[in-house]
């Protein structure tokens, strides 16, 4: 981690991250409304409304990084939410009940949306909120798509984005903006570019940047992708890594095994992920996580395209279809090995981890390992069972070379 | 061995008899025994008719479409087996139910089927499909892409469609198309199975003395195990055989409610009955919910088999803002003069955890005293429910 602190980005990551939070109090006093909104979700028609979007998400990554999900998901607990719930919806909820709040309030909302292409807890989530704090809630229903997009499930989105937009126009009493929307597709466009093209050159070896620094840089993308601010900072970033390449600076000391990192990362556990993974001379090169937010509009027919972004995420697809998109990943990033974490907090990502774990060997021949753990919560951690399977994993890595 | 042999006997008994002249206690009897062994009659009607079967998960699954087709609709309604051989596949902080089918499938006690239709309400449900798929292979498997928004007017529209794209892999699969008068008749068919099952249920709620817990939820569970024509003919008799009959007791009977998604295990029901327990209403995807309302006969089927998922007894599956099921529940609880709730979840549904706390909410406003008992298919210990059960049924009041 001591490397990824030399970025010069990351001071101004601090920055803007705090002047996003700022705009969001200021929003209540200035009578903006305030959304939450899911990571995966079409912001930007909101961007487009003048609306101040917070994702709750984040709230929730930020308190599993800061190791206290366990406290605040006690709270949530003592009123019978279970404590194998998503971890970032019990940090959530534990905190409209707690007494104490060790990384600030959630930002409570004015009106709820969520988009369900991630999973069914987000929804659950934002639905109890919606009761709790006695907003509106909306809901974008993304229907599985398998293996090839089909235009009743992409039909039934576009018709649900236009039942969003007349919900916006009556919460803002104004008509909606389509200029503006094309304007915010435009900068998101562009912050996905850039992102991807930093995500990208850690398939060079040794790489400049992987994904533990797109861990750590990922908040703007998420949150303030449709703004200016973040094509700024993404731009950057990319010139910082672009220095780095010249400067022969690397991710890790001494890069010989790249890895693929199946999704999420344990946030209370980042640096020692990160070592461990580093101690072995492995860069964890790409995950389909990072690489969610991938997006490109066509702002010759908007509505349709966002629909078509939005809904083909990897989590929505199937089985098969996710397979290929691995390997696709481990072929751009020539990757020498594989490891998936099957993440209690999340369903859709880690059902089918362990019947994949075989396919993915047999039909790559590379070495890979599965292990169970939590992303936020640290009573479902042991770094001896972890250990137990990594460290056969890189033993292997090694005599493979 | 023994009662293996008896079994046996019982079976032959059956069929030899043939199913018109049953009666009640017989008709009861089968149905226990296809609860028992829930393959039983679907491999017979295999055997008999050469035809095909298509199981489905519980239960937001247009049966009728796969009874149109000339399939026979099987409910995979999980089993008391370990669920060992299905941990290789599904982590154990899955849903059990659907551990449970899948390890049921890969013991081989549901190889009479040839495809399978998974509804989507969760996400272990949508998940499962490519596992399956993988570690039990099946020459048809469907998801059933269930809206999960309910209020808006694109979800009724996009239900039609999705029950075409069904209707239309069914016919792929069959390889003839399913005609307007050939669904018509199964919604009839099927109509009228609700329709039976929902006085059964009446006459247990009035005397279930007559008709016990553990009996109904049986003839419930029987119905989607074999075929719906011969269902209806022994409920039809059974109904028939019940007239009259009331029971000695009277009405001095602890009125219960019980909420979940599925009923199990159904051993509990015995404590119920014995402790002087009467269900008067539930709202599980294997009891009332699976039988109320009916499909409108007059008007096109598609759209009618859309507007009953629509307007089916809100689950926590699908997501409205302002959780209508604990407005359900306490309606409920009042008009039938309820005296508890017990929410039976199954361990590890989040949909169901997630609206627990706004339902044992409206439950307390409303006066009516709610007990939460978690079950595990496979795993679930039924002597600690047993005891929790008791002090509830004390706590109400009881015997």
């Amino acid at each position: 981690m001591s490397e990824k602190k030399t970025f010069k980005t990351a001071a101004r990551m601090k920055e803007i991250m705090q002047e996003y939070y700022a705009k969001g109090a200021a929003a209540k006093e200035k009578r903006i409304p305030v959304a939450w909104v899911t990571a995966i979700f079409p912001v930007e028609l909101l961007y487009a409304a003048g609306i101040f979007p917070y994702y709750p998400e984040n709230f929730g990554a930020l308190a599993s990084a800061r190791k206290v999900a366990d406290k605040l998901s006690r709270y949530a607990e003592a009123k019978g939410y279970a404590h194998d719930l998503c971890g970032y919806a019990r940090c959530g909820i534990g905190d409209a009940y707690a007494e104490e709040h060790p990384v600030g309030e959630i930002l409570k909302p004015d009106v709820t949306f969520c988009c369900n292409t991630q999973c069914g807890s987000l929804s659950k989530w934002f639905e109890v909120a919606s009761r709790f704090y006695n907003v509106p809630y909306f809901l974008l229903d993304a229907p599985q798509i398998l293996d090839q997009p089909e235009e009743l499930a992409t039909g039934y989105y576009v018709d649900q984005l236009k039942e969003m937009i007349a919900f916006l126009e009556e919460i803002t009493g104004k008509p909606f903006d389509y200029d503006r929307l094309l304007e915010v597709l435009h900068l998101s466009n562009e912050t996905c570019r850039l992102w991807n093209e930093i995500l990208d050159t850690a398939a060079m070896k040794p790489a400049p940047f992987g994904f533990f620094d797109a861990c750590f840089h990922m908040a703007p993308i998420v949150t303030m992708r449709g703004t200016r601010e973040a094509v700024e900072y993404y731009q950057a970033l990319k010139e910082e890594v672009d220095e780095r390449i010249k400067e022969g600076k690397y991710a890790i000391p001494n890069e010989r095994f790249k890895i693929y990192f199946d999704h999420i990362p344990l946030w209370p556990k980042l640096r020692w992920f990160s070592e461990l993974f580093a101690s072995h001379n492995s860069l964890v090169a790409v995950s389909q996580y990072t690489h969610s937010w991938a997006y490109s509009f066509d702002l010759e027919r908007p509505l349709e395209s966002l629909a078509e972004n939005y809904t083909e995420e990897f989590v929505n697809r199937s089985f098969e279809h996710r397979l290929q998109l691995k390997m696709n990943f481990f072929r751009k990033y020539g990757v020498d090995g594989f490891v998936l974490f099957s993440n209690r907090s999340c369903k859709p990502t880690s059902l089918g981890l362990y019947d994949k774990r075989s396919v993915l060997s047999e039909r790559t021949g590379l070495p890979g390992v599965v292990f169970d753990a939590d992303m936020s919560d640290l009573r479902f951690f042991s770094e001896a069972q972890i250990l137990a399977r990594l460290e056969p994993f890189f033993e292997q890595l090694a005599s493979s070379q | 061995m023994l009662k293996c042999l008896l079994k046996r006997k019982r079976t032959h008994y059956y069929l030899q008899k043939g199913e018109n002249q049953l009666d009640k206690a017989e008709i009861i009897g089968l149905f226990q025994k296809v609860a028992e062994n829930p393959g039983w009659q679907a491999r017979q009607w295999k055997e008999e008719r050469k035809g095909k079967i298509i199981g489905f998960l519980l239960t937001d699954v247009p049966e009728e479409l796969i009874h149109a087709a000339g399939f026979l609709p099987y409910g995979i309604c999980g089993g008391q087996n370990r669920l060992d051989s299905a941990i290789a596949h599904l982590q154990n902080w899955a849903c059990s139910y659907v551990r449970s089918s899948l390890a049921l499938a890969l013991e081989r006690k549901l190889d009479f089927l040839d495809g399978l239709i998974i509804p989507q309400p969760c996400d272990t449900t949508r998940m499962v499909l490519g596992i399956w798929q993988h570690a039990s292979p099946l020459p048809f498997l469907q998801n059933f892409r269930l809206p999960r928004q309910v209020n808006r007017p694109s979800a009724r529209e996009y239900l039609i469609g999705e029950l075409a794209q069904l209707k239309e892999q069914l016919e792929i699969y069959r390889g003839a198309r399913i005609s307007n008068e050939e669904l018509r008749n199964s919604i009839k068919l099927y109509n009228n199975n609700r329709s039976l099952l929902r006085k059964l249920y009446l006459i247990h709620e009035q005397n279930p003395e007559i008709l016990s817990t553990k009996v109904l939820y049986t003839l419930i569970k029987g119905s989607m195990l074999m075929p719906r024509e011969k269902v209806n003919e022994l409920l039809t008799k059974l109904l028939k055989a019940l007239e009259g009959e009331t029971s000695p007791s009277g009405n001095d009977h602890i009125r219960l409610i019980i909420s979940g998604t599925i009923l199990e295990p159904f051993e509990l029901l015995d404590y119920l009955d014995e402790g002087g327990g009467v269900i008067v209403g539930d709202d599980l995807q294997n009891g009332f919910r699976y039988i109320e309302g009916d499909v409108k006969e007059d008007v096109d089927p598609l759209e009618a088999l859309a507007d009953r998922q629509l307007n089916r007894i809100p689950f926590a599956g699908y997501d409205l803002e302002r959780n209508p099921r604990r407005f359900f529940l306490s309606k409920m609880a009042v008009q039938k003069k309820a005296r508890g709730v017990i929410f039976l979840h199954l361990k590890h549904c989040e949909p169901e955890n997630y609206d627990y706390y706004d339902n044992a909410q409206a439950l307390e406003k409303a006066g009516i005293p709610s007990i939460r008992i978690e079950t595990e298919f496979g795993i679930t210990s039924l002597g600690q429910i047993l005891t929790r059960i008791q002090a509830f049924l004390e706590l109400l009041g009881g015997k």
